[in-house]
């Protein structure tokens, strides 16, 4: 279908099959809420309101997405490069405490906050060293490691938060980042924080890096076909380093930016009951942002928004959480299949062409 | 194909956001009056805590008319949103946060919403609109402590347990109070026995208030090191502890405890057919939420604190009166039935007769004692505390 | 501590090593033919769920065959989706976990306190008394069905099938193997045997269900597959590592000798960390199938 605008049209296909698979997803997910006796439209209207109703919703959305870009972005590079990256969980929550830390040393603030960020991104780059060097060394399988490591994390941080970074005056979180080296918010009165434009900058950082410049090139050529780019020079233990140190950079950065810009506590409370799952979300994030740094906003966002519109679906349309879950899973499902129109053949049929038709002859 | 998809994801935008703008002002509008309920990530179904709340607000709201909505975190970090949500939309008389994790969302929301009133529970928030309601949790764990202590001496136990969920301050309080409470009922149990008691503690924080698994396993290792009575600090996890119990009577062809479990929160001593959960440390979180209420229907809502500990009947051991309720409690769980109500009665009673007299004597002096101001029971809020708390009681053997 | 105490430690792991061989000796077969299925946690819960519910209705044995159907079906919707619809396997995973959280803990709501729901004491199997503790039947299972499968995929015809499938599709269906057939049924079996193993854990081990029982089971099984190889064999073995440390954590993580030593959330790491210095030193580099992950698709 050659004619105006159709080489954009062609560019955005992933978009456009994303999109459906979403679309026919809620479908199916206001069948089952009917089903259960809820009012389909009473839900999602709760929900997308919630979502995207006005300034303080879309915030609250942006606010949810802020994390998830990044830990999506820990995977996505993992997945470009032929490696499944899941140890974000467990780099996040080191890299929100690292942040932690260096609030106890009573830096001046613009330091403080440089500092929280090196040192997060560090703690997260450092905590994937050991699944880099298992697998380029010993050929271990990331996927053992990064579950490991992950629980291994998860104690440690409870170590940390309870006896070494606890606040003496209440015992059940740690220390709150100061006042000073915290992310202002961008919208007030909501969750949103200036910690956005970092979650968006690092997007574009990684889609140049991946795209724009040698070594991304290189992760790509051997996420491809590692046969093949071995062959053409490409050394596979500088790959691995590479890949999974920036994307414990990321999932660094994604605990940091939690701690430092998420109001009202700005400090890890012990169980991680803020930061748990970010990592898995992200996981979800990225694969239906296709792994590309747009792609993932964009699912972030959507992500975001679902999390956002449950909220007001259970205060206003007094459906349980539960069926927010529900509703992702069947829309996640459906996001799976990438060729969801050739399925539905009758959909074909609806040719547009014959509406504008029928109108012009009336 | 390509114009299909176009005019699908048009159609859908549009929908999307006619609905989106169409929708907002309807969230603001007024209704009947509202209370909400937030509870924390731990959500409903722990038999204890969060139930209690839930049950309270819910049958304070039949009382009086009210529509309660209650409204659940996923993560942490819907605390703030949540809570600010409901008070945005001004629909809502009284919003109660149950959970000292709420802490800062309510004390952030209350400041922007100055005419909004709250309940916390907990912890302290001090600000006029906000009412805070905190509990002994150390006074009702010491008379459970000393019943352990003296129960177990009385049947020949060296050691009694406590399960404990993840370390912050509340369960510091449960853990203060229980440490004390065996260390008198130890020596209580020498002057009226003149045997030494000399009862120890194992305990454990299992680090998670949902994995019943590590809740039984923790119970295996401390029935298998001679406790005779294991203290339910983890919610959910009583159900793994009971089960640990189950398991051990049944290989010694046993029905009844000992050993026993003490419940937490909500009266569970109807859990094990009657005769496996010697009693339970109530939290009546129930009452304080139904009061709350109560307090804005009648008009006399005052920002402050609430103790209720052991005086003002807010925390407490559990006694034959409360068992009928609680019962109820079990049967809308489908836990029990109907028809095992009179079973569990009667096995609870002999249950509790089989305890010397002297013992319950003991029980009702150390309760006038706390009531009356001249025991007073240590709590720990901090690491610290609660390790001088734990340096003065060591209950080692 | 006396020899009881040991013997109770050992019966435990053997209790908590049984959802994570089951689990894993399944997803070896589907991970043969080249399925990756991570919405393993997902069909745990949702089958401790229907498990629960087929018990109370009609006794332990049909609890867990519902919990085995529900396993089935939900692996059969994966397998269509990422066979013949060539869907995204991480991503189909992904949608099992999300919705089968939400539905278990939905369906809690509606069938009593929300949250929690206990399967009454006559639905539970019935396990056999020692003097040291109660074995499940399952144990036994979950020691056979490795040594079963092990046997299957590698010694008959049918192994040969799937393990074609999974390392070299384009051969396979050349050699007249119906590749997505073989691919579905692989995973739909193997999902079959996690429903089983989530059954097992409200039918039997724990007896309860919450929204939260699998407790992250499904992903330490995905682990223990990783661990093997696509060996069941070593899936049995990396199963009871797992549950012996695991059991092993929190038993003296309870005793005050080892409390004045060690924090306890150290201990509780012990799990994984052993296991990690084992897959380091010991097992070393592991082959997937060529194929695994990529839906097949006939050019």
């Amino acid at each position: 279908m050659a004619g105006r605008g159709s080489v954009f049209w062609g560019r955005t296909e992933e978009l456009r099959k994303t999109v459906i698979a979403g679309i026919i997803g809620f479908a199916v997910g206001a069948v089952i809420i009917f089903l259960y006796g809820y009012s389909p439209v009473t839900a999602f209207g709760a929900l997308f309101s919630g979502a995207f109703g006005d300034l303080y919703s879309i915030s609250e959305s942006l606010a949810n997405a802020v994390p998830l870009i990044l830990t999506a972005l820990t995977f996505a590079i993992g997945f470009r490069g032929g490696m499944f990256n899941i140890g974000a969980e467990g780099q996040l929550y080191l890299g929100a405490l690292a942040a932690v830390t260096v609030t106890l040393f009573r830096l001046p603030s613009a330091v403080s906050f440089a500092l929280s960020l090196i040192f997060a991104a560090l703690a997260g780059a450092i905590w994937s060293l050991p699944v880099a060097l298992l697998k380029a060394t010993r050929g271990v399988h990331e996927v053992i490691s990064t579950i490991m490591l992950n629980w291994i994390s998860h104690f440690l941080s409870f170590y940390l938060i309870a006896k070494i970074l606890v606040d003496p005056l209440r015992g059940e979180k740690t220390v709150s980042i100061a006042e000073g080296s915290r992310f202002a918010l961008l919208v007030p009165g909501t969750s949103l924080s200036y910690s956005l434009i970092i979650s968006i900058v690092l997007a574009i950082v990684i889609f140049i890096l991946l795209w724009r410049t040698v070594i991304g090139f290189d992760i790509r050529a051997m996420g491809h076909n590692e046969l093949a780019a071995t062959y053409a020079g490409i050394v596979k233990w500088k790959i691995i380093l590479f890949v999974f140190i920036s994307g414990g950079v990321t999932a660094g950065i994604a605990g940091a930016v939690h701690v430092m810009g998420r109001p009202p506590t700005y400090a890890v409370y012990s169980g991680m009951p803020a930061i748990n799952g970010l990592g898995f979300e992200g996981l979800a994030v990225a694969m239906i942002g296709r792994n590309h740094p747009i792609g993932i906003i964009f699912a972030a966002l959507f992500f975001g928004g679902l999390l956002a519109g449950g909220r007001t679906m259970q205060i206003f349309a007094q459906v349980p959480l539960e069926m927010v879950r529900v509703v992702e899973g069947i829309v996640v499902l459906f996001l799976a299949i990438p060729e969801l129109m050739r399925l539905f053949p009758f959909l074909n049929k609806l040719k547009t062409s014959n509406l504008f038709k029928a109108r012009a002859s009336e | 194909m390509k114009s299909n998809s176009k005019l699908l994801i048009a159609v859908f935008t549009a929908a999307i956001l006619v609905v989106s703008f169409v929708a907002m002002p309807w969230m603001t509008q007024a209704g009947m009056g509202k209370v909400a309920v937030v509870l924390d990530v731990g959500g409903r179904g722990d038999l204890s805590f969060n139930d209690m709340g839930f049950k309270g607000t819910d049958e304070a709201a039949a009382d009086f008319g009210l529509q309660m909505v209650e409204i659940q975190s996923a993560s942490a970090s819907d605390y703030l949103p949540n809570v600010r949500t409901a008070a945005r939309s001004g629909q809502f008389d009284l919003i109660i946060a149950v959970g000292f994790l709420l802490t800062d969302a309510v004390a952030t929301v209350a400041k922007e919403f100055p005419k909004q009133k709250f309940m916390i529970i907990d912890m302290v928030v001090d600000l006029p609109n906000v009412m805070s309601i905190v509990f002994n949790e150390n006074e009702g764990s010491a008379l459970v402590g000393a019943l352990a202590a003296m129960v177990a001496a009385h049947y020949g136990y060296p050691n009694v347990g406590a399960v404990l969920g993840i370390e912050i301050p509340v369960l510091y309080h449960f853990e203060a109070g229980f440490r004390f409470g065996i260390d008198w009922g130890n020596k209580r149990y020498k002057e009226i026995m003149g045997r030494d008691a000399d009862v120890g503690l194992l305990y454990t924080y299992t680090g998670t208030f949902s994995d019943i698994a590590k809740g039984k396993a923790a119970t295996e290792a401390m029935l298998a090191q001679g406790a005779g009575l294991v203290y339910n600090v983890a919610g959910p996890l009583g159900i793994g502890d009971l089960q640990a119990i189950a398991e051990h009577l049944n290989r010694k062809g046993k029905k009844a405890g000992p050993p026993f479990m003490i419940g937490v929160d909500a009266n569970q001593d109807w859990m094990g057919d009657g005769h496996r959960v010697l009693a339970s440390m109530l939290k009546r979180v129930d009452n304080g939420c139904y009061n709350a209420v109560k307090a804005v229907v009648d008009g006399n809502f005052k920002g402050g604190i609430v103790v209720m500990g052991l005086k003002t009947k807010g925390v407490a051991m559990s006694k034959a009166g409360d068992l009928d309720t609680f019962m109820e409690f079990g049967i809308g769980a489908g836990e029990i039935t109907g028809k095992d109500k009179s079973t569990i009665k009667k096995n609870w009673t002999e249950m509790r007769s089989d305890i010397p007299r002297s013992i319950w004597n003991a029980l009702d002096d150390l309760e006038r004692a706390i009531v009356s101001g001249r025991i007073i029971v240590p709590t720990a809020n901090t690491l610290e505390e609660m390790q001088a708390v734990r340096a003065r009681y060591p209950l080692t053997k | 501590m006396n020899i009881d105490f040991f013997w109770g430690i050992f019966i435990g792991s053997l209790h908590a090593m049984v959802p994570i061989t089951i689990t894993g000796t399944g997803e070896t077969i589907g991970e043969s033919a080249g399925l990756f299925n991570i919405g393993l946690e997902g069909i745990l819960l949702l089958s401790a769920m229907t498990g629960a519910l087929g018990a109370e209705a009609g006794g332990a044995l049909v609890g867990l065959i519902v919990g085995a159907a529900t396993g089935f079906t939900i692996g059969l919707i994966f397998g269509l989706i990422c066979t013949y619809f060539r869907g995204v396997q991480l991503i189909g995973g992904v949608g099992i976990n999300l919705f089968s959280a939400g539905m278990v803990a939905f369906w809690l709501i509606h069938l009593g306190v929300p949250g929690h729901h206990a399967v009454a004491e006559e639905s539970r199997m019935v396990d056999i008394s020692t003097p040291y503790g109660s074995l499940s039947p399952l144990i036994f299972v979950a020691i056979a069905l490795p040594i079963i499968v092990y046997f299957i995929l590698f010694r008959t015809r049918l192994g040969l099938k799937i393990r074609a499938v999974g390392e070299n599709p384009q051969a396979a269906d050349v050699a007249g193997i119906k590749v997505n057939l073989t691919r579905l049924f692989s995973t739909a079996v193997g999902a079959s045997l996690t429903g089983l193993a989530g059954a097992y854990i409200s039918v039997d081990w724990i007896g309860s269900v919450t929204k939260e029982i699998s407790a992250g089971r499904g992903f330490i099984a995905l682990a223990t597959v990783v661990f093997s190889g696509l060996n069941p064999l070593l899936v049995l073995l990396g199963g009871f590592i797992f549950g012996f440390f695991d059991n092993l954590a929190v038993w003296i993580a309870t005793m005050p000798a080892v409390q004045k030593v060690v924090p306890w959330q150290f201990v509780a790491m012990a799990p994984y960390v052993v296991t990690l210095l084992i897959v380091a030193g010991v097992i070393g580099r592991v082959r997937f199938p060529a194929a695994m992950g990529i839906p097949y698709e006939r050019e």
